[in-house]
């Protein structure tokens, strides 16, 4: 490494922060990017499993409720891709990757939604586990990426609350709706476990070494299951993993072992929806293509 | 039912319906801009709707939502022009457009009413629909920029036409067609309005979809 380099590894290491216009190392840069626009995709692709419910909404209220939740994803994924962009790679790249299958979006948007019980379990537990990595993030060395997060987190947050009452409703609803809540949360159990990744130790991830992430997988899981579990239980629900529990003596949550394999076949495009989301993503850009070739004709 | 509430109800299922389509784009729309104000546009709509139903529930011993899901398909109010499946984009334009612009005739009129109750909520929808307004006229402006985008648009609008003026009373046609024309600088084809009361299939399938989940629990369950 040469002498430049370690001077940049110490700053980010001791809390310094990088703006776009400031030198930063090749491998700071596309480590950045990759994960950036891998949290935009993850924006944009999370949108898919919710639209579908958009227009069964069973209420007025939750039908203006869903759509702006879904709103703010899509103008999560326009402010996050702008950060990309600023570290040299055009939204149109991106998207065309994403497309194509070249870049990965987030485990949790493989898989299909087979209810309204999805709805609440989605908006409640898997926006939950996202606003966990997403405040670490708060603390990113790059400063614009770490900027946008807080306005991100704020609508997470309402996210969050939004999906409780709906869960809520449900479970104190008839039977047939608390099951909706049951078996979606049975099917959901395992993504949820599979969201903060591996349990790479923090000295060899490199995305810690770069201070772009600040917490450790195991730690971020760590958090969501304790924050979670105790108010998942609270409502009566029962959490399809028999060996969770919480060891008194260190304070850490045991587990039965997720299938990591499954997690890695699933973010490289196997899960059971990802080539659907896919095929569905690039048939409507390609029906809209003609709009941005007749208005970039206009503008030229 | 009186004629103030069955107006309130058309009103209301045009707003309600349109603003179910419109919401069809959000997570597609062709730029990510785009799929924010479509998904904007649609909750205003839907925001219009349950205003208006809720004037009409006070008076049928009723509440907005049952007024939103719980009638027969047959029973809804819309016009036409709303109840069409989610368009390709230019049609998109062309039909936010043309309702957008025989909204405002109907508002203009709405707002000149007796009834203070109405006036007042025709007021306040026209303000968020002069946003609509903009919105989609520029698009317009953006379409007609260009030789594919106007061959595109024109297309779309005389599609649509006859489903427009449909969105009007007869009275008020001849200035939906004079305002449209003016826009354009092109005469319209003569048409036969496709009137309200007309229950597309696309309604009917919507419907269906819309008051799944909801007709999944008995009447009365809470969601």
């Amino acid at each position: 490494m040469d002498a430049r380099t370690q001077e940049f590894v110490e700053y980010v290491q001791s809390g310094g922060q990088v703006e776009a216009t400031d030198w930063m190392p090749d491998e700071y840069r596309a480590r950045l990017i990759k994960f950036i626009e891998m949290h935009a995709n993850s924006e944009l692709m999370g949108v898919l499993p919710e639209r579908d419910w958009i227009l069964r909404a069973p209420t007025l209220q939750r039908k203006l409720a869903l759509t702006a939740k879904i709103q703010d994803e899509v103008g999560h994924a326009q402010l996050i891709y702008r950060v990309v962009e600023d570290l040299g790679k055009p939204r149109q790249a991106c998207l065309d990757d994403l497309v194509s299958g070249r870049s990965k979006f987030h485990n949790v948007f493989h898989y299909p939604t087979r209810t309204w019980g999805d709805v609440g379990v989605i908006a409640w537990l898997v926006d939950a586990a996202a606003i966990i990595s997403q405040k670490a993030l708060l603390r990113c060395s790059y400063a614009p990426y770490a900027r946008i997060m807080k306005k991100i987190c704020w609508e997470e947050s309402f996210h969050i609350l939004h999906g409780r009452d709906v869960v809520l409703a449900l479970v104190t609803g008839t039977q047939e709706q608390f099951e909706l809540v049951q078996e979606a949360l049975n099917r959901w159990w395992e993504p949820l476990m599979h969201f903060h990744g591996t349990p790479i130790p923090a000295d060899e991830d490199p995305m810690l070494f770069w201070r772009i992430k600040s917490q450790a997988n195991e730690d971020a899981r760590q958090q969501f299951l304790d924050g979670y579990v105790p108010q998942i239980r609270e409502l009566g629900l029962e959490i399809p993993d028999p060996a969770l529990r919480k060891d008194e003596e260190t304070g850490r949550w045991l587990y039965t072992e997720p299938d990591w394999e499954r997690l890695r076949a699933v973010i490289t495009g196997h899960g059971p929806a990802s080539a659907e989301r896919l095929a569905f993503r690039r048939l409507s850009r390609e029906d809209v293509a003609w709009v941005e070739r007749v208005i970039l004709a206009e503008a030229a | 039912m009186s004629a103030r509430t069955d107006l309130l109800l058309s009103i209301a299922d045009d707003e309600l319906i349109l603003g179910w389509r419109d919401s069809e784009w959000t997570g597609i729309a062709p730029f990510l801009e785009e799929d924010v104000a479509l998904s904007s546009i649609a909750q205003n709509e839907i925001g219009h709707a349950r205003a208006l139903y809720e004037l009409a529930a006070a008076e049928l011993g009723t509440s907005a939502d049952e007024l939103a899901f719980d009638r027969r398909p047959a029973q809804y109010r819309c016009a036409p022009l709303v109840q069409l499946r989610r368009l390709e984009w230019a049609r998109t334009i062309a039909r936010r457009w043309l309702y957008e612009t025989a909204d405002e005739i109907r508002l203009e009129e709405l707002k000149g009413s007796d009834d203070g109750e109405l006036a007042g909520i025709a007021a306040k929808m026209n303000r968020e629909e002069a946003y609509h307004r903009l919105h989609a006229e520029m698009w317009v402006d953006r379409l007609l920029a260009s030789e594919e985008g106007r061959r595109r648009f024109f297309e779309a609008v005389d599609e649509l036409w006859p489903y427009a003026l449909g969105v009007l009373d007869e009275g008020l046609r001849s200035e939906l067609r004079r305002r449209v024309e003016e826009r354009l600088g092109r005469e319209l084809p003569a048409a036969e309005a496709i009137e309200r009361g007309r229950h597309e299939p696309e309604l009917v399938e919507l419907w269906d979809e819309m008051t799944m989940v909801r007709r999944s629990a008995p009447a009365g369950a809470r969601w």
